[in-house]
């Protein structure tokens, strides 16, 4: 073997082990009994080995109302995210005279220029009333310029034969979108579908300023509170016994659970986002 | 967005052969995004009135009384308005150019790996750290950097094994830029890796085997061919992170640093220092006129690497 393939091998193995560890200290931690936690503040192996936590979480209320929060505003965010987006970006791919190209400027000028955080908050909070709403964490993330314009490219590459020959035997616009263009169009609806899941899941900024029952709170917002106090833990489990909890396990704990979902669909998903990244950078 | 009767019938191109019925059923596709933008890209835009006037919420956006530039100025003397901007611009450039130099040795790395599985099971777990959300990484560096209930953690742990002092890193202002600046590395280097790994498998095969009939070696090719070839996606990548300088990692930055003042003198960005006066102070009028300066200047950056964009390498520009 040559020395750089040999450099190569080793140095992308430490790297990887660099992403890995931090997680793994998650996960070894939320299987390790709390007396050892206390002590060190971390550990390596899951020694002595406890799923109280996880019991603990489990029977719960917190980790539910967590996970029916974090879900609904994924899956109603995605579902809001994927059909708009693919709508606007079709029209904008159609070269349609005197629509497609102002539309086009519309989507544009927002990446250049926007109102800042004030007129956000003031818009979110006074004109539209969505304090403590779970649409205050789906409708301002609605739609990304930047996936628009990866999706027009995908449109723009469609056979146009096919659309021809749907033009003639009589199909309308909205039949030709549904029936013939979205059809076409699975790899770039999961690229889609992908990129906005992530985002939602993964949102907090938005709950941090627009929630404040915790009743609604999604799993990073919950995982927030365990950030700026430990004990805050405590009362992730129902209240009884909440005096003995394990709060350094449980911030684990509930760390791997919000992870999880993510960590479950990454194998399958991986060369969705692979084909989206390489599509937004070279531009088709 | 005015909509102009466009001509019924075929004219000229076959993809304008559109009745006025058909542009209508297409805008009507396209109203749901077009009111997106008008309530959530162009409502706050005219919010900005805000910047120049003395809030109150009872008199609201519009009937709050005007203040001029009162507001600019309270900011400008305030003394922070230097340090937030030193901050934002410096951390960005540390982040862009780590987390650039990172990805492009990855992918030159990443390519010197033949066997197939292998790679692709390493290319998954470095590009994983980019779908980690910001909250749990900021629970995982405090794991790393003080443990749970700040008794040692990791780091500190190896450092007594080779008997140097511990270090409170989260009362620690200096390090901060360089430890954000590993957890950027963390989270994007994988990710960066990929777009220049795409790169890498469009340069052609004719030029290695060439070079290996000249006798080079993998790594005289890495540095002699790749890398060159290599250069225009790193332009573009330049660009595009300039042109995002003056806008702060608010997420990354804020779920790590939280609201300990102590490390605030290094690691403060507008967004930050934004968010907190809103939500603590709620000073709209001053906070407002901060973030109309943070665009209007951040406009000037995007618009000179887009056109600087547009000028080298139209082929990727987006427009």
């Amino acid at each position: 073997m040559e020395p750089f393939a040999a450099v190569s091998y080793v140095t992308v193995t430490l790297f990887g082990l660099f992403c890995l560890v931090p997680l793994w200290m998650i996960v070894a931690g939320s299987l390790t009994d709390e007396s050892v936690l206390g002590l060190n503040g971390y550990s390596l192996f899951p020694q002595p080995f406890s799923l109280r936590a996880y019991e603990l979480l489990f029977t719960g209320q917190s980790l539910l109302n967590g996970y029916v929060a974090s879900l609904f505003i994924t899956v109603v965010g995605t579902i809001l995210s994927i059909s708009c987006t693919a709508a606007i970006a079709w029209v904008i791919a159609r070269r349609l005279p005197f629509i497609s190209r102002p539309l086009t400027m519309f989507a544009y000028v927002p990446m250049l220029f926007n109102g800042g955080l004030v007129p956000f908050y003031l818009l979110v909070t006074q004109v539209l009333g969505l304090t403590n709403s779970w649409f205050a964490m789906i409708l301002p993330l609605m739609l990304a310029p930047f996936l628009i314009f990866v999706t027009v490219s995908f449109f723009r590459q469609m056979p146009e034969e096919i659309l021809d020959a749907a033009r003639i035997d009589g199909a309308g616009e909205l039949r030709i979108f549904f029936q013939i263009v979205l059809p076409l169009s699975k790899p770039i609806l999961a690229v889609l579908g992908l990129f906005y899941a992530v985002t939602y899941w993964n949102e907090w900024f938005t709950g941090l300023l627009f929630l404040t029952d915790p009743d609604k709170f999604p799993l990073q917002l919950i995982l927030q509170n365990l950030i700026s106090n430990v004990t805050n833990a405590a009362s992730l489990p129902s209240s009884a016994g909440a005096a003995m909890a394990p709060v350094y396990q449980l911030r684990f704990a509930m760390t791997v659970l919000t992870v999880g979902p993510i960590l479950l669909a990454y194998p399958f998903a991986q060369r969705f986002f692979v084909k989206g990244i390489t599509l937004g950078a070279t531009k088709g | 967005m005015t909509v102009t009767k466009p001509r019924a019938g075929r004219a000229g191109s076959r993809r304008h052969g559109l009745s006025s019925r058909d542009s209508l059923v297409l805008l009507l596709l396209a109203l749901p995004g077009i009111a997106w933008f008008l309530v959530f890209a162009y409502g706050p835009m005219v919010g900005l009135v805000v910047a120049f006037k003395a809030f109150n919420i009872r008199d609201g956006i519009f009937g709050s009384p005007w203040n001029g530039l009162a507001n600019f100025r309270y900011f400008l003397m305030s003394g922070d308005a230097a340090t937030i901007v030193f901050n934002t611009v410096f951390l960005n450039a540390l982040f862009l150019g780590a987390s650039l130099f990172a990805g492009l040795v990855l992918a030159l790395m990443l390519n010197e790996i033949r066997g197939g599985p292998y790679r692709r099971f390493m290319q998954s777990v470095i590009f994983f750290p980019y779908f980690v959300s910001p909250i749990v990484i900021s629970i995982m560096l405090q794991v790393i950097l003080s443990g749970v209930g700040g008794r040692g953690g990791l780091v500190n742990n190896l450092l007594s094994v080779v008997d140097l002092p511990q270090v409170s890193w989260y009362t620690e202002a200096g390090a901060w830029p360089w430890i954000l600046t590993i957890v950027k590395v963390w989270q994007l280097g994988g990710y960066t890796s990929v777009i220049f790994l795409a790169a890498i498998t469009s340069i052609s095969e004719e030029v290695y085997e060439a070079a290996a009939i000249d006798g080079a070696s993998r790594w005289r090719m890495a540095l002699s061919i790749t890398v060159p070839l290599l250069l225009p996606t790193f332009a573009v990548l330049v660009v595009l992170g300039v042109g995002r300088m003056f806008f702060g990692d608010f997420a990354t930055i804020y779920a790590i640093v939280q609201d300990n003042g102590v490390l605030f003198p290094t690691t403060d960005v507008i967004d930050t220092y934004v968010f907190r006066s809103l939500r603590m102070i709620g000073d709209f009028g001053t906070t407002a006129a901060i973030g109309l300066f943070q665009s209007v200047v951040g406009f000037v950056f995007v618009a000179a690497a887009v056109l600087v964009q547009r000028r080298f390498h139209k082929e990727s520009s987006i427009l």
